[in-house]
């Protein structure tokens, strides 16, 4: 039988869990990408992302009957498992060298918004991009976790208070902790090329 | 409003966006404007702040439509597909087995069920052939009318299949004999001899007895 894009993830994980391999890889395309960007976003790192994504999806296959659709949505409880499985890879892992990412067709992974107006502010802003870029893997998990649900996803307090499994509070909390850290890591990157500058 | 609370609240604000903030939410954001409008410490982290989000956009941009490469999807597919083939045969397994099972279980019944109707089967035999002693003792004659045919009768407490593979004894005894093995007997003729066939079981007693022709 002809699987529908439309069909709910309910009946999608039903058929898959029955064996029909088309709903599975149509609950897979629906959600492998929000998990690999949460996963890329939470560890700077293209080649755990795609461990996490694809260690997400196992254990739905391995496990169909654990989700339970009375309590949440099929995509909030695939996020909590990424989730675990990101918090656990920081665990092990704190530091990450990062490596440049490249596509599997050999283009750089990540690729910047491209100022097309001179190369040197092309540079600079990949610069930047890097400096922010190691400024949020620098922040602790839990306050990494709520800048990037908040800032980058733009996710709502509420949904990401849900996805995050605290309270609103907590996560407000936790963003504005994430901020001022963030902040301070910004400006003392900032300062040592101006620091260079000076001294020069 | 104080700097700790501009720090906590009036960052916030900026990302909910001025026209959906009402009631509550705009006032707030209103204190936050004078607030910075009024302290250059908290004016100046607000300004690092959207400079931090405009780097923070870029990011999010960069990133925006990365997705899983094809082979985590070729992978899934491939385990997907042994572990249903495997789920499969193990299923095909069970029902096998089950159906093994109860086929043992009904063959087991109907065995015992023949089992016990066996010996009702006999039974009848043993009525008739006590009957037919009953109407001997009551003619007072020798034997059983069914000896003349040249079959054996059971001695009381025997049982047919406890003859298989018994053994033929011809032995010469009185009639008074036959009494102690549970037959009845004319008494005015006890004290002849007759020759009689003893079926004589594994144990070496006596199963059934006839006379011969």
């Amino acid at each position: 039988m002809r699987i529908s894009e439309q069909a709910t993830d309910d009946v999608l994980l039903r058929r898959a869990a029955k064996g029909d391999e088309d709903a599975f890889v149509v609950l897979y395309r629906r959600h492998q990408a929000g998990l690999y960007r949460f996963g890329l976003r939470m560890t700077g790192n293209a080649w755990a992302s795609e461990e996490i994504v694809q260690d997400v999806f196992m254990t739905l296959m391995r496990e169909p009957k654990k989700y339970d659709a009375s309590r949440g949505a099929l995509g909030a409880y695939l996020f909590g498992i990424a989730r675990n499985r990101v918090l656990k890879h920081l665990e092990r892992l704190p530091r990450e060298v990062q490596l440049n990412e490249q596509n599997e067709d050999g283009s750089r992974g990540g690729s910047a918004v491209i100022n097309a107006f001179t190369p040197a502010h092309w540079a600079e802003q990949q610069e930047r991009m890097k400096q922010v870029r190691a400024a949020v893997h620098d922040l602790p998990a839990e306050f990494r976790e709520a800048v990037v649900l908040c800032e980058l996803e733009e996710r709502s307090y509420e949904e990401a208070a849900q996805l995050a499994g605290c309270p609103i509070g907590t996560i407000r909390s936790r963003l504005h902790r994430g901020r001022a850290l963030l902040l301070a890591k910004l400006e003392m990157l900032r300062d040592v090329p101006r620091r260079m500058g000076a001294a020069r | 409003m104080k700097c700790e609370e501009f720090e906590a609240i009036g960052l916030g604000l900026e990302r909910e966006g001025s026209t959906s903030l009402k009631g509550e939410g705009a006032a707030e954001r209103a204190a936050a404007i004078e607030h910075a409008n009024s302290c250059a410490r908290c004016a100046a982290l607000q300004e690092s702040w959207q400079e931090a989000q405009s780097e923070l956009l870029a990011l999010r941009l960069a990133t925006q439509d990365a997705s899983t490469p094809l082979r985590v999807e070729m992978r899934l597919r491939q385990e997907f597909r042994t572990r249903h083939r495997v789920v499969k045969a193990r299923t095909t397994a069970v029902v096998a087995s089950w159906v093994l099972a109860g086929a043992a279980l009904v063959v087991g019944a109907v065995s015992l069920w023949n089992w016990k109707i066996a010996p009702r089967h006999a039974a009848p035999v043993a009525a008739k052939t006590a009957n037919a002693i009953d109407r001997n003792a009551t003619d007072q004659d020798a034997l059983m009318a069914d000896n003349s045919a040249g079959e054996f009768t059971l001695l009381p407490g025997s049982l047919p299949q406890e003859t298989d593979g018994a053994a033929i004894m011809r032995v010469r005894l009185q009639r008074g004999a036959l009494g102690a093995l549970g037959l009845p007997v004319n008494q005015e003729r006890a004290g002849e001899w007759i020759q009689v066939d003893l079926l004589v079981g594994e144990d070496g007693q006596p199963q059934a007895v006839r006379l011969p022709q």
